[in-house]
């Protein structure tokens, strides 16, 4: 057997543009993910009604599909339920949000909760209007708090676009196994792929750790 | 009028100020009304009885790797996180690298390699659901031995200590003090972590195309050019089972803190 | 402090010295089937200092959170200085402005300096420059004594400095009614004089004050009024001198037994 490195140094531009594919539709995702599960927070912040049961049942709808099978509801099923053209990346991106909507909902909901009770109450007895109680009060300890969790929920989308090559999108791994088929050397860019992804991930990895122990002292627990 | 007021400094009251439920039903209504209601209405799922061997079959391969995740991971990982704590570095670093090459990469990625590239340095060639076990395994093996890693750290040192002055060899030391607790705190998040290798096993189908149970159920779908009934089918099996695995899991997780209090 | 006609036909009216400022009538409070206020009716002046004391779950903080809009009214109305509650949105909010609150915990916004939780209130509900509310926090925390620690974190302080700064959040927003709920309960022993001596010097000014407290020798010595609180009802209103020497209530009486 040969490792022939070559073969990855010339197709280098292939291999960036499926890198490329892969964190742009992560980073529309995430976008997607903080509007969807900003909406279903609020509603699963609600105590009772409606809403809270509604934000309840599409977290746990979402949390228990496992996400391969989501995309490929969402590919073959979606467009024929609504008679709609979507196209592969509109499906890749509905899907990943409508299943990372339902995380971050959770994580906004941990770092809403994670603010003390008596600090929004003093807002209160200051007259502070609800805008800024939201904005100067509540946001910045939540998303101190949230930060670790949303950077390792972040990996998870990274790690999430390798399934989109199932439904075609020219990501990584789809790349890869075209490469493949057309030179032989799967080894090579299977390889390749495997550190590319490495090398975006494990950062972000190492930090959502640190970040974490950090918190865990600061708040002695 | 009093309680709205009252609820405005909190976020449910700012939620009903934006009329929060009226968004919804709106929502609501134009999904119903976009919906392609002919298709709809000639729905059938009565077909997929037809092919209900195959679909068993299939459930039977999703559960063969579901429950070799929970197994091979077990085993491995805590031999592992017993590696981890060596008092020899190089071999706590291999774990840590083991753990973070396999943490750190998609598991199809990792599937594709052991199919496809890992023959090529072996010379001996796996079938795709062979391929599909050892990727699991591997990949199960990472994710459990952090999760023992966590239990053993989180046995007190005082109970290590006393294991150590009373000079009990280290086999005993780990099977009889510092095992039993480190399990039983983290019995919670291995069964967690199972049930996310049991959503993660359609990815080997998909992948690989070995014959589980989604794979099955897309294969009905070609086969019959209805992709809804069989899809949706699947999906809702996968739901309703992740679901209830973790209901079981919570409750299980409050008994037990429940006890340690 | 008029800005829409609402506010005029139920605003701050500018109560003169030894006028009402704070009026209840016949207050009830529920939470489920429990009455936790029952029928409470009383009047603070302007300039006065109130303290509430009695045993705890006789509804004290809650009397006093209702005063400020935090816990809604179930029955009777509650009149801050010509402002009805129950009311609007913007009722709630004229009162809040008018009433400060200083609670047991504190509650200081952790993750903001010192001089942040001291403009961030005057800046955004009373609109005023940052200039003009910077002044200001330098001038309340000279006058609780803490002026040279403006800009460190809450963190960094003491829990009685924590408590002084709370003080000065509260008066950034000139409030005409200070209310304490508890103050010093949670402070270390040797911290709470120094809270205390903030209070009096705040009740020598003329501020308008309703505490509640288990500090017997700050309420007999500051106090211009004490009520005995218990099972959701106002049993006692005496001045010190008469609450603290002939108790007129079997449930006072026990109460100042166990704890002088």
């Amino acid at each position: 057997m040969s490792f022939d490195v070559n073969i990855i140094l010339r197709y280098y531009p292939e291999l960036l543009g499926g890198a490329w594919v892969a964190v742009w539709i992560t980073a529309v995702s995430l976008v997607c993910s903080s509007a969807v599960g900003a909406v279903v927070c609020i509603g699963r912040l609600q105590k009772h009604g409606a809403a809270s049961r509604l934000a309840t049942a599409y977290i746990d709808l979402f949390r228990a599909t496992p996400e391969i099978v989501l995309i490929i509801w969402v590919f073959y099923c979606l467009p024929l339920l609504f008679d709609v053209r979507i196209g592969r990346y509109g499906c890749a991106i509905i899907a990943l949000s409508a299943y990372g909507g339902a995380y971050m909902a959770e994580i906004f909901r941990a770092g809403v909760q994670a603010v003390p009770r008596g600090q929004i109450e003093a807002a209160n007895a200051l007259g502070i209007p609800i805008f800024h109680i939201v904005r100067r009060v509540i946001v910045p300890p939540a998303i101190g708090w949230m930060m670790p969790a949303l950077v390792n929920f972040l990996t998870e989308l990274l790690k999430a676009t390798s399934l989109l090559a199932l439904i075609g999108v020219a990501e990584l791994i789809f790349v890869a196994s075209t490469l493949g088929s057309k030179t032989f050397a799967y080894m090579e860019f299977y390889t390749a792929i495997a550190v590319i992804y490495f090398m975006i991930i494990f950062p972000l990895s190492v930090y959502a750790r640190r970040a974490e122990q950090r918190r865990l002292r600061r708040t002695g627990n | 009028m009093i309680r709205a007021g009252t609820r405005a400094g909190t976020l449910g009251g700012l939620a009903n100020r934006w009329g929060f439920h009226a968004v919804l039903l709106a929502l609501g209504a134009l999904m119903l009304a976009n919906l392609n209601w002919t298709l709809v209405r000639s729905f059938e799922f009565a077909f997929i009885w037809e092919y209900r061997i195959a679909l068993i079959n299939g459930f039977g391969i999703t559960l063969l790797l579901t429950v070799e995740a929970g197994i091979v991971g077990i085993l491995f990982g805590t031999l592992f996180a017993i590696g981890s704590q060596s008092p020899f570095a190089p071999l706590r670093w291999l774990v840590a690298a083991y753990v973070e090459v396999f943490r750190n990469t998609p598991l199809l990625v990792q599937l594709l390699w052991i199919h496809f590239a890992l023959p090529l340095v072996t010379g001996i060639n796996t079938t795709a659901l062979v391929s599909g076990i050892i990727g699991i395994g591997l990949q199960a093996a990472a994710y459990y031995t952090e999760i023992m890693r966590a239990g053993i750290q989180a046995v007190p040192r005082g109970q290590i200590e006393a294991a150590q002055a009373l000079g009990l060899p280290a086999r005993t030391r780990w099977t009889r003090v510092v095992l039993p607790p480190a399990i039983r705190t983290v019995i919670p998040a291995l069964l967690n972590q199972n049930i996310s290798f049991f959503k993660a096993t359609a990815i080997v189908g998909l992948g690989l195309l070995v014959d589980d149970f989604f794979n099955s159920a897309l294969r009905v779908s070609n086969d019959t050019f209805h992709f809804i009934e069989p899809l949706t089918f699947a999906a809702a099996v996968y739901l309703v089972l992740g679901w209830q695995a973790g209901r079981w899991t919570l409750r299980l997780e409050r008994r037990l803190t429940r006890g340690e209090r | 402090m008029t800005e829409t006609a609402q506010d005029s036909a139920n605003g701050a009216n500018g109560a003169k010295e030894g006028d009402p400022i704070v009026l209840c009538r016949d207050v009830v409070k529920r939470f489920g089937d429990f009455t936790a206020l029952d029928a409470v009716s009383t009047e603070v002046r302007v300039g006065e200092v109130v303290c509430i004391v009695g045993p705890s779950g006789g509804g004290k903080s809650t009397f006093l959170r209702m005063i400020n809009g935090l816990e809604g009214i179930d029955g009777g109305e509650i009149v801050v200085d010509g402002i009805h509650l129950p009311g609007g949105k913007k009722d709630i909010q004229n009162v809040r402005r008018e009433v400060g609150m200083v609670f047991q915990s504190f509650n200081l916004f952790m993750h903001m300096s010192v001089r942040q939780n001291l403009i961030l209130a005057p800046m955004t509900a009373r609109g005023l420059g940052r200039k003009e509310a910077d002044d200001r926090a330098e001038r309340l925390l000279e006058r609780v004594g803490i002026g040279d620690q403006i800009d460190k974190y809450p963190s960094q302080l003491s829990g009685g400095q924590q408590q002084r700064v709370a003080i000065a959040r509260a008066l950034a927003m000139e409030p005409r009614v200070m209310l304490f709920d508890e103050p010093t309960s949670a402070l270390d022993p040797e911290m709470i004089k120094e809270v205390l001596d903030v209070m009096r010097e705040l009740a020598e000014s003329g501020m308008t004050m309703l505490v509640v407290t288990h500090e017997m020798g700050f309420a007999r010595e500051v106090a211009g009024r004490v009520l005995f609180m218990a099972d959701g009802q106002i049993l006692v209103d005496a001045p010190p001198e008469r609450f603290f020497s002939e108790a007129e209530d079997e449930r006072q009486a026990n109460f100042l037994s166990k704890i002088l």
